[in-house]
């Protein structure tokens, strides 16, 4: 083991030159205490990894910008401002499919106080009409292609599969990325809570 | 709270006990956060969930086959196969497990292992061939990932006899 170690960056006793050396039992606090917080932080880490995502400002989602089923690009810079839900589904995806009419209630239910749900097919323009007109879809979804798997993983889709959704705040601020169908009790749980807040 | 890290209690700690005493207390730490994080259902990258192999059974024949790990299934009329050179008949899918779709019927699923023959157009000893599988499968947990195109080489044997190994496709490093 090599003997020119750099000094301790983690060290919280001061001086090690010190005239006052702390006593052996105080030495052990330190080491707990600094064990305690270490845990405090680990564990704040892994409960917050997994909603992690690439940027937590939403630039990179609200950046984005992708042709509607009549071919018109749509910025989704435009619902800045909004409690935005931007879903990644697909027709071939039955889990999609399930927790879509979920998405239609809250935008109905929602709307008003400011809640935008758009939805991003991974998909061709044929299917999504269909199965939006067979739902009652009642809020505006993109058209992304296969090429929106790909656009989905930068935004911290890791594994690259459907559904994913990302909820930003009104400031623009990712305050969730969910892979997998997103609970009712915590859509709904969200959507109060950031409706609620000015 | 009183916390001591070791049983003798040296006036100063040599350097080497400080840092092996913040190695535990981060390993502590680890372990920590492991028992208070949120269970997350953990989920396979699509080529563990649905692993595809392939051998030659003999010149004129090859066997593809999935894996496919427990928890997942594969769309049996979204699976498709092409070889090249030369070309194959169309590959008889074995039935699948029934599954009813809300949007697209009465749909089939695999589990479990899928393996399938398929019958080259010609007797080719020795040849290189390359196999393409067109897949697309979903996780029980409510995920589906995209339909996917994997390739495998195999090199056909000269003569029939024992089939050749399984041969799985070539990933790129950093996926491993």
């Amino acid at each position: 083991m090599s003997t020119d170690l750099p000094p301790n960056p983690l060290s919280v006793e001061g001086s090690p030159e010190s005239n006052a050396p702390i006593r052996p039992s105080r030495r052990a606090l330190v080491v707990g205490a600094l064990a305690a917080a270490a845990a405090a932080v680990g564990a704040g880490v892994a409960w917050w990894h997994p909603r992690r995502t690439a940027s937590q400002d939403g630039a990179a989602v609200l950046a984005m910008v992708l042709p509607d089923p009549d071919g018109n690009e749509q910025p989704l810079a435009q619902w800045r401002g909004k409690v935005l839900v931007v879903n990644f589904w697909a027709t071939w995806c039955a889990p999609c499919r399930e927790e879509m009419p979920q998405f239609v209630a809250a935008q109905a239910r929602d709307g008003s106080k400011g809640v935008q749900f758009v939805g991003i097919a991974v998909d061709d323009v044929d299917k999504v009409r269909v199965f939006a007109r067979e739902i009652g879809l009642n809020y505006p979804t993109l058209i992304g292609g296969y090429g929106a798997i790909e656009l989905s993983r930068t935004l911290g889709n890791d594994l690259a599969a459907l559904p994913f959704t990302i909820v930003l705040d009104r400031q623009g601020r990712v305050v969730h990325t969910q892979l997998g169908p997103l609970k009712a009790a915590k859509l709904d749980g969200l959507l109060a809570e950031l409706t609620a807040a000015a | 709270m009183r916390v001591t890290l070791t049983g003798s209690s040296p006036r100063r700690l040599p350097e080497r006990l400080r840092y092996g005493a913040l190695a535990l207390a981060f390993a502590g730490a680890h372990v920590l956060a492991q028992a208070f994080a949120p269970p997350e259902p953990k989920l396979l990258p699509p080529e563990q969930a649905f692993r595809l192999s392939a051998r030659a059974l003999d010149p004129s024949t090859i066997e593809a086959r999935f894996d496919v790990a427990d928890g997942y299934y594969l769309y049996r009329d979204k699976l498709r196969f092409s070889v090249t050179p030369g070309g194959a008949a169309p590959a008889t899918l074995p039935p699948g497990k029934p599954k009813h779709d809300e949007f697209f019927g009465d749909v089939e699923i695999y589990r479990g292992v899928v393996a399938v023959r398929l019958p080259l157009a010609s007797a080719a000893p020795g040849r290189v061939l390359t196999l393409s599988a067109d897949s697309q499968g979903c996780a029980d947990a409510g995920v589906c990932y995209p339909p996917t195109r994997e390739q495998v080489q195999l090199t056909l044997p000269e003569r029939a006899g024992k089939p050749g190994p399984f041969v799985e496709p070539a990933r790129k490093a950093w996926f491993k």
